[in-house]
Formats: structure tokens, sequence, C-alpha cells
């Protein structure tokens, strides 16, 4: 209150309040830490975290910023042209190769390799990282990966007799099976709003067993197989999920769910704590439903990790930061709280892990040798504009029966295969 | 300064008087018509006390609860906002921003549309359009501009910071809305209690301010009201945890892979009761004196 006073009687004189004090005065170095995904459920988990490496780090003091993950990339941007940006942030791959452009990050290959980091990443994440800068170096030490799945109702299914499904037809059987309209039960939601062609692109090379997304330079998202599911994922729109779909974002399609109006919704294990806080043991997770090729394809999620930036006066603590983040006690903490999964190899046989089913069956995924991963194109500059601001609203169209899955496809394949082109050219 | 004075033409029409006034309370009176009032009240009532509703509902109910009653009811949801988000810290924040900016921009407008709206001076007209031009420019446009004009000048990080931003974009619209209100007020009354002795100065503050009194009530709320929902340069300029304000929080809420829609209620309750509290003590003053004519005749 006093500032308030002190403020308003001074006026226009009171412009040099304090300014941002960053050097302690007993040699303590103090660096600054965004998380970018700051809220009550990751929070306290930085702040146990960051105890923890004061009290080993004496000489270092963390400062927590929690920014909210929908102002995240504005955040950056803004600090970056201001030159003023944190020591260590939280970055995942969907905005990396937006700040890498920006040349706001430090390398970490070197780093990795002179520390007890060393060939203790999962490789999958640690390739989807260097694919996406354009010149293949590290620019993020991965710690935690996503994987979209099926997150289904148990008791729903027991109750119907039936078995969680395996392949797309499955699928569709089970879908329509535990539908019942006039009591509000639908087996499925579709996310046909914000981010549903990602989910979709998923769901697509999920079914068909494509196992590249470019071949000879040209997408192959519009090849026949995927617009196969996509039409079929429209069909199920009204007979087997609630009609305001459409129009659903991640946050309703969830609603829906844990509101128990739906048997099955298509998300990540990001939704973990939100599912289970609200139905408890009656969720488990299966992976995306295979087509009938029988393979597993995977369309990874972007990969959460820590970047150094260039300007921190203090890369050594920073690094040091982002290292312990990274290391296997405080990866398995991250991870065990969170529901994902966690990076670094030596968390693998962590005792929770067998009691984390989701996260398991995640694992035991990505470690199957017949999973191939496909990783989607999130380096091209355009890759949001042409999945979201182009696609997502053609999706609606589909849905709505106004435009077949293949029409749609061959749309975005084609903005897509210009794209790469354009980015092999400045490579 | 004298020269400049002009009064303002003696023919200005008075404003005009309600004639609705007697028409409204003959339908009143004829006890069969009363729903013709009452039937749209009570529409729109529901139309804007709804969400408020499914807020209250959605703040006090448990997770995962479908009920449309709220009971039983939990706090936890209030636990979650004050405690793990703390809450408590932007709430502090927010008040100090929004009354700040309430005051400055109240002061600043109130002598600036004085001064627009009873002198004349080279450069009016055009003055009053650049203001109305500058609304034309969204904030995030001059986001990092601003920046860095405020790293210069070691503003980041401070609540004086924010206050000085927020007065800056609020004052072009208070200031157009505050002359407006001046122009309404009768010269002749200034001039009656110039003619007894007072000065320019007495007369504004013995005569004038005391019929702005429903415009300073508007002007100032429009303000509080901006400052208080501001998120973008509230999250932009502020890089510490204890700088944030009422909106950063409640974004927190919504998370990237889930979204608290309890928290979210509870953060919505917390931050628009001080709003409506606020707005049900002043709301006599926004209305009273509209009708109260000085010159009559």
């Amino acid at each position: 209150m006093r500032r308030l006073l002190v403020a308003v009687a001074a006026a226009a004189l009171a412009l040099t309040a304090c300014g941002s004090g960053e050097t302690g005065g007993d040699g303590k170095v103090t660096i600054t830490f965004w998380d970018n995904n700051g809220g009550p459920a990751r929070t306290p988990i930085y702040e146990e975290l960051i105890k923890r490496f004061e009290t080993a780090n004496p000489d270092i003091h963390v400062e927590y910023v929690g920014i909210p993950s929908a102002s995240v990339q504005q955040k950056y941007d803004t600090a970056i042209a201001g030159g003023e940006t944190p020591d260590v942030g939280g970055v995942t791959t969907s905005y990396l190769a937006h700040l890498v452009g920006q040349e706001a990050l430090a390398p970490v290959d070197d780093r990795i390799n002179g520390g007890p980091l060393k060939d203790r990443l999962l490789p999958s994440l640690v390739e989807t990282v260097r694919q996406t800068a354009p010149d293949g170096k590290l620019y993020i030490v991965p710690s935690s990966a996503n994987m979209d799945i099926i997150w289904y109702r148990t008791d729903w299914f027991k109750d119907a007799g039936i078995e969680p499904p395996k392949t797309w037809d499955e699928f569709v059987t089970a879908a329509t099976k535990l539908t019942d309209t006039a009591a509000n039960k639908y087996g499925y939601t579709i996310r046909g709003g914000a981010g549903s062609v990602f989910q979709l692109i998923t769901e697509a090379y999920a079914y068909s067993g494509v196992d590249n997304f470019y071949k000879g330079g040209q997408s192959t998202l519009n090849d026949k197989a995927n617009a196969e599911l996509v039409d079929k994922v429209a069909d199920l729109y009204k007979k087997a999920t609630p009609e305001a779909d459409v129009n659903n974002s991640f946050t309703q399609m969830i609603a829906q769910f844990t509101g128990g109006s739906v048997a099955m919704m298509h998300h990540n294990l990001g939704s973990y704590s939100d599912v289970t806080k609200a139905l408890g043991d009656k969720v488990a997770a299966i992976p995306l439903p295979v087509g009938p090729s029988g393979k597993r394809t995977i369309v990874p999620n972007p990969t959460d990790g820590f970047a150094v930036f260039k300007n921190s006066e203090h890369p050594d603590a920073a690094w040091k930061f982002a290292e312990f983040l990274t290391s296997a006690e405080s990866n398995s903490y991250w991870n065990e709280k969170v529901g994902q999964i966690p990076a670094n190899t030596d968390v693998r046989s962590a005792a929770w892990i067998d009691k984390a089913a989701h996260v398991k069956m995640a694992l035991d995924v990505l470690e199957d040798p017949a999973t191939v991963l496909v990783p989607a194109p999130v380096y091209l500059p355009q890759y949001s504009s042409i999945t979201k601001t182009d696609s997502e609203p053609q999706y609606q169209k589909v849905l709505l029966g106004e435009l077949s899955g293949q029409q749609f496809l061959d749309e975005m394949a084609k903005k897509l295969t210009e794209a790469q082109k354009e980015w092999e050219e400045r490579k | 300064m004298t020269e400049t004075l002009t009064r303002p033409p003696v023919n200005t029409p008075p404003p005009p008087r309600r004639p609705t006034k007697r028409r409204r309370r003959a339908v009143a009176e004829e006890p069969g018509k009363r729903w013709l009032i009452h039937v749209p009240l009570v529409v729109y009532l529901l139309f804007t006390l709804i969400p408020f509703y499914w807020m209250l509902v959605f703040a006090v109910r448990p997770t995962g609860s479908t009920q449309l009653v709220p009971w039983p009811m939990t706090l936890e949801h209030f636990d979650t906002v004050w405690n793990d988000i703390g809450f408590g810290i932007f709430f502090y924040n927010s008040v100090i921003i929004g009354l700040g900016v309430l005051v400055f921009v109240t002061i600043l407008s109130t002598m600036g549309g004085y001064a627009l709206a009873r002198f004349k001076f080279r450069g009016q007209r055009v003055f009053l359009l650049a203001l109305l031009c500058t609304q034309f420019i969204p904030g995030a446009m001059m986001l990092i501009p601003l920046f860095v004009i405020f790293k210069g000048a070691g503003l980041l990080n401070s609540l004086t910071g924010l206050v000085i931003a927020e007065v800056a974009f609020q004052l072009p619209l208070a200031l157009i809305l505050m002359s407006g209100f001046v122009r309404n007020i009768s010269y002749e009354l200034e001039e009656a209690a110039m003619v007894d002795g007072c000065s320019r100065m007495r007369a504004f503050f013995a005569v004038t301010l005391p019929q702005l009194k429903p415009a300073l009530v508007a002007v100032g709320s429009f303000a509080f009201i901006g400052a208080w929902n501001q998120f973008l340069f509230a999250l932009m300029f502020a890089s510490r945890q204890d700088k944030f304000t009422l909106p950063v929080g409640l974004s927190y809420a919504l998370g990237e892979f889930n979204t608290d829609f309890g928290a979210l209620a509870a953060g919505g309750v917390v931050a628009a009761v001080p709003v409506v509290l606020v707005f049900a003590v002043v709301q006599r003053f926004l209305v009273q004196g509209l009708s109260a004519g000085a010159v009559k005749g």
C-alpha cells in the first residue's frame, strides 16, 4: 500500500522505482528459469527441484518464472527482441526452430557429451530435437516426451463386454456400440476445433502405416490410406460422437470425457492428471489403433526440453541447472508427477513406471523395434499456419460432409511439399 | 492565456429533455402492459447472470461433477487458486495497478478534458484526431518498441512501469470522454462564479468539478477495469513471478494439455468480486446528476 501512496504522491517523479537487481552481494550467482507451462500442475514440481538444486549448489540461486503456456512463444519473442532472455528456459520442439532461427539459444551438444548425460538420453528424442534445427545441433537437452494415445473408460468397456480396440475397425465397432444418444452417451469424441489437424495426422499415419512424412520430396500425407482414415473418422461424427465436436478444442474434449458422457478420447499423456483426477481407476490408455497393414507408425509429439540462452551471463551455472533437471533423479521425479515419458534412460528401471500403466504402455510402444517414428515437419516455418490456420477450418468441412478426406489432404500435402522444398533450398 | 479563451456559442441548444419519461410512466401504470417492460428485463437479466452462475457452479463443485446445483460445495478450487497459483500477490499487484491507473487517468483526463472543452488552441482538431487515431493501434504491435523503451528506462519488472504503460494507453479515450462531459456543463455557471470573484481555478473546483462527479466515476471505473484486465503488458514487461497480475494468474489454469476449470472459475470469482463490489458502490453516481439540468429556461 505504501508503494501506491508514494506513486500517487510523487506522481511522475517515481519513474525509477525498483530495477531488477540481478546480482547478490555475497558472490551468489542468480539465474532465471522460465517454465514454459507454468501453473498449479507444474509449478510445485519445479519449486521442489529448485530447492534440491540450491541445496546441492549453495552458490547458485534459481529464480523461477512460470509463463502461461498459451503465451510462451510471444514471451520468448519479446524477450529475444528486447535482449532480456532468461538463462534457462523450458522449450518444446514445436517452437524450437523458431528460437534457433533468431539465434537465441546456445547449442548443448558438447556439454551433453562432456558430462554424465552422455548416452543417457532416449535416442528417438535426441533425434527429434536434432531434426528440428537446420544445422542438426542440439539446442535443447530433451527431458520428456509425450505421446498421442486413446484414453478409454474401463468400466464402460467391461459393462458392454468388449475388449479395448487394437485396430481401427475394432475401434469403430466399439465406438458405435457404446453410443446411446438418448442417454447422452457417446462412444468417441472428435477434436474438430483448435489443434484438430495434428491429432488427425497422428491417427492417419497410425492407420496407414506409411513410414515417412516425405517420399522423394513429396508429402505422403495425401496417401490413399490416410484419406481413407479421414473419411472413417468423419463417418463417426454425430453417429458415435456429440454434435458439438466440430468445434472441440482439447479443453471441451476433456470436459466431455471427464464429465462422463464419452467412452473414448484421443488426446495425449499430458491429460493424465485431469482424467485420473476426475475418473480415478475407471480410465486407462491404449495406443492409437493400427490399420489393415498391422504396422505401428507413430507421429511423435513435440519433445520437451531445456535450453540455455545465448545471452546468459552465467552459462555454466545455467547448464548446471539444465543438467540437474535432466539427471536421472530429477527427470524421474518430474515425469512421475506429470505422467510423461522420461528422456533419461536410467529412469526406465524406476519403480513408478511399472505402476504408471499409461507411461509403461507408451514406453513399450516407443521401445518396440517394430515401431516406426514418422516425425512431422515442425521445423518448417509455415508448418503451424498450414496445419492450423489453413487446415483446421477445412477439416470442419470434412466433418460436416462438405469436403472429402482425399481433397482435404491433397490440399494440405501440396502446401507441405512446397514448404519443404523452400526449406531444403534455404538450408 | 486569456486571449485564447472563447465563450462557447450562447445559442447552443440545451441537451434534449427526455420525452420518453412520460410515456414510460404511462406504460408502467397500465397494469396489463407491465410485462412489456418486465419480460425483456428478465430475459436480459438471465442473459447476463447465467454466465456468472456458471462460473460460481464451476468454482464450488468438485472436479468431475456435472451437477447443476453445486451441492455439496467445496472450496478446494479456491485453495488451488490462492495457495498453489499464489493469487495473493497477483491480487495485490492488480489492485495497485488498478488504483494507480484510476488516479492518474482521472486526474490527467480531467485537466486535459477541461482544456479541450474550454479553450481553443492551434491544432486542436488535429490533436483530437490524433487522440482518436491512437485507439486504432493494437497494444501487441507496440509491444517490442515499448519493451525496449521500458528496458532503457529501468521500468521492466516494476508496477510503476505497468501503471505508466496502461495510463498512456487509456488516456486518449478518457480525454475524449472527459472533454465531452465538460462541454455539457454550462460555461455560464463558471462565468457566474467568476463574476462573483472566483479565479478560474476556484470556479472549476467550486462549480464544475462537483457536476463532473458522474463523469469522474465513469472515466475512473473504465480506467480501473481496463487496468484490472490487463494481461499482455503485465506478462511481457514483467519477468518475475511476484510482479504478475490477476489475468496472468488466471491463465495459469489453462495448461498446455490440461485445463483446470475449477481453478479457472474460482480465479474468475476472485477477480470479479472486487469489480462487482466497486460497481455496486459507484453505480448510483453513474446515473446521478444525469437529469440535473443547471441552466433553466
